[in-house]
């Protein structure tokens, strides 16, 4: 630990691989823009959450939000059923798929050791993936929304984030497949998986249920919208994560995985069992019971590759832990808590495919856990981790402080754990109530049990936003350092990045390791 | 770990991953469901499931864009897995006023142009709503303010599919009936727009009061074209 201290800040954060140098110096401006405008949107769902969730129950809690209150009675733009799809798709699409991009081509540059191919391509098509997001947005509040879940932006944005999706993904596939001879690494298969999955789930969920809908399709659509956003999170978030995860995880804690020879099972049995998650939406609806059934059995499945990806990843990330003390940087906690998350998220998961369990649950906010554990618990804390890892080496340039990544990741953790425990807990109270066998239980009866759960889930996902706030802030004060460095001379910047903003937690990220 | 020993390979067993998933998740159903006829009821000669007029698909898009699927259901599961026949979701009456009781199946759905089947219930089922709102009128009043109803609601006002104007003349047939604090001021009239009344419209065609084929078991696949 000490031994590192001294080196990065005065080196800089450049990689000393001068290859590695190279590949980073290549993607420096597009992979910039895709996080920061990432972060952009996260800001803004996050925003538009909390006053989605505040919506969801009666505002006596907080008076001070009965403006609000009027404004979405009373304005077609500001009402629930429009702010909360918008506030999802702006995490989903904005946030974690614009960083998700950004950091999958940067990925599969490094671990090809090649510059990226095409990076004005690469730019182009970043540009137009935030104009696609932004104009979805709009046409969701303006009313143009399709009402289906996570498919809610309208076919004229939708074509736009086409046409960016696939610039980028040429992009990431050249690159890839101009690698060096022998850079071959389990992260890569990751990401292609995702890169593959996204264009199919994409078309074929905008055309068969937007655009094109067949004619009687009926309760297929159904069928389609669940086998979408089921597909989203497990085979397009899912793996980008985890393909970032098994690159920076033995890097930073410069250890090998442990249970290595287990992870391409993992990847395998992943990939044939997550998407039949899908029938987690089906169970008991006017679907073929045989659908539901084989479909149950094989989502069940999906704690032999959650339980591996677990194996490989925790005990790896708590030994590089252990060993650099202080708990490895600033980087290997936010990994590590998104390794654990996505334990959490697949126990979820399999919760919901035992069928008296998913009875109880299918239609309450436990749902809503699950969907929170995918965006806020586990991808938000990969992208977390590769930012603070990315960041500096992007621009040669330290964090600034050390504190105030401490409250991001103190605020990040206790938000969003007890937003899960909140919204979890209230899902199976819900549950319980909406299936009492007793015809007075009402509706109104279980809002009247909800509306607590609603109320104290406002408040964490309010703390989840201070966090991503703080990120934020501290993102944008780097920033606004590295340009009066930029501006002034370059004696001046070595000088700032050796003063006491470089504290100890904050160098240790920057520690380079041989791939 | 190199998994990707040659690309094309690697791609091949990919794709093969995500058809088995298609296969069964979206191929196979859909030779099940994708074809459903409608029936012809033996006794009343009705073609069932009960056709939706033009304005109720108009009212689909209003539902669509204002988000109502994301708190309410438009499923009845059957007694087996749920209690939705007990909250009172699968019951509706048929033209001869007696009680139908059941859960959906898919042939309810075959003349909607979107299904929203919906995975939150933090509102009521709708497949029956129409049975619980006799007519417009209460519709209109229950979305201008659901407290009035149900004090423990948490769905929101919905007065922007509504215009305070000036009574000119007669009062509008339209006019929404309100008391209390939403009354409007004297000389003043609130009136649904184009988009409350397909939105109405829409759910007042949300009513399975008719009992299908497919309570008694499978139905026998019947040609499309019959």
């Amino acid at each position: 630990m000490a031994t590192s201290l001294s080196t990065p800040a005065a080196k800089g954060f450049i990689s000393t691989d001068p290859e590695l140098a190279a590949v980073d110096a290549s993607v420096r401006w597009p992979v910039l823009v895709s996080l920061l405008s990432a972060v952009h949107w996260m800001v803004v769902g996050t925003f538009l959450l909390v006053y989605a969730s505040s919506l969801a129950h009666p505002q006596d809690a907080f008076p001070i939000l009965g403006w609000f209150v009027d404004l979405s009675n009373n304005c077609s733009i500001f009402t629930y059923g429009r702010v909360w799809p918008a506030a999802i798709d702006a995490l989903v699409y904005g946030w974690a798929s614009t960083a998700g991009l950004g950091l999958a081509v940067w990925l599969l540059a490094r671990m090809g050791r090649v510059p990226v191919a095409l990076p004005g391509v690469l730019m182009t098509g970043v540009i137009f993936w935030n104009l696609g997001v932004a104009i979805g947005l709009t046409g969701i509040f303006l009313g143009d929304s399709t009402g289906t879940e996570l498919l809610e932006f309208p076919t004229y944005a939708v074509w736009i984030l086409w046409l960016a999706y696939a610039l980028i993904a040429v992009c990431a596939v050249v690159t890839y497949l101009g690698r060096r001879p022998g850079c071959d690494h389990l992260s890569q298969a990751w990401l292609l998986v995702a890169l593959f999955a996204f264009p199919w789930l994409y078309a074929a969920g905008n055309i068969l249920l937007n655009s094109h809908p067949l004619p009687g399709s009926g309760v297929m659509q159904g069928l389609l919208g669940a086998w979408y956003v089921h597909g989203l999170y497990t085979l397009w978030l899912a793996p980008l994560g985890l393909g970032l995860l098994y690159y920076l995880i033995p890097k930073v804690s410069v250890q090998n995985i442990r249970y290595g020879s287990k992870a391409p099972l993992a990847f395998w049995t992943w990939l044939v069992f997550a998407p039949w998650t899908a029938v987690h939406d089906l169970v008991g609806g006017p679907f073929p019971a045989e659908t539901v059934t084989t479909g149950l059995i094989l989502s069940g499945l999906l704690f032999i590759p959650v339980a591996l990806i677990g194996l490989n990843l925790i005990p790896t990330s708590l030994a590089g832990e252990e060993k650099h003390h202080d708990h490895g940087g600033v980087v290997l906690p936010f990994l590590t808590l998104a390794v654990v998350f996505f334990v959490a998220t697949g126990i979820s998961e399999q919760i919901l495919s035992i069928r008296s369990a998913n009875q109880l649950l299918r239609f309450t906010m436990f749902r809503e856990c699950n969907q929170l554990l995918w965006i806020y618990g586990f991808f938000s804390f990969v992208v977390f981790g590769s930012m603070y890892y990315i960041v500096p080496r992007l621009l040669n340039f330290g964090w600034r402080s050390a504190f105030l990544v401490r409250v991001h990741y103190y605020s990040s953790l206790y938000g969003i754990l007890l937003v899960i425990v909140m919204v979890g807990f209230g899902g199976v109270m819900q549950g319980f109530t909406l299936e009492t066998p007793d015809s007075a239980v009402t509706i109104v009866t279980a809002n009247q049990v909800t509306i607590s759960f609603y109320i104290a889930s406002t408040m964490c996902i309010s703390l989840v936003s201070i966090g991503n706030g703080i990120f934020a802030l501290h993102l944008g004060w780097m920033l606004l350092d590295w340009l009066k460095v930029r501006v002034r001379s370059n004696h001046l910047a070595s000088e700032i990045l050796l003063e006491p903003y470089e504290a100890p937690e904050t160098a240790s990220a920057s520690r380079e390791v041989s791939a | 770990m190199n998994l990707v020993p040659d690309f094309r390979t690697f791609f091949l067993f990919v794709l093969g991953s995500f058809a088995f998933a298609w296969f069964g998740l979206i191929v196979l159903p859909w030779m099940e469901l994708g074809h459903l006829a409608p029936i012809k009821d033996e006794g009343s000669n009705d073609i069932l499931p009960w056709d939706t007029a033009n304005t109720a698909h108009q009212g689909e898009h209003v539902y669509a864009a204002n988000g109502c699927a994301y708190c309410h259901t438009q499923q009845v599961r059957p007694t087996t897995s749920g209690a939705d026949i007990t909250r009172g979701w699968g019951s509706a009456k048929d033209d001869d006023g007696k009680d139908v009781t059941r859960r959906t199946y898919p042939r309810d759905y075959i003349w909607q142009h979107q299904v929203f089947l919906g995975n939150s219930r933090n509102g009521a089922d709708l497949t029956n709503v129409a049975a619980r709102f006799p007519d417009a009128a209460a519709l209109y009043r229950y979305l201008y303010d659901p407290y009035v109803l149900n004090g423990h609601s948490s769905m929101p006002e919905y007065r922007f599919l509504f215009i305070t104007r000036k009574i000119s003349g007669l009062p509008s047939d339209d006019a929404v009936l309100l008391t209390g604090p939403d009354a409007p001021p004297a000389g003043y009239e609130v009136v649904p727009t184009a988009e409350a009344k397909s939105l109405v419209a829409y759910l007042l065609s949300l009513k399975k009061g008719y009992h299908l084929p497919d309570e008694n078991g499978p139905v026998a696949a019947t040609p499309a074209k019959s």
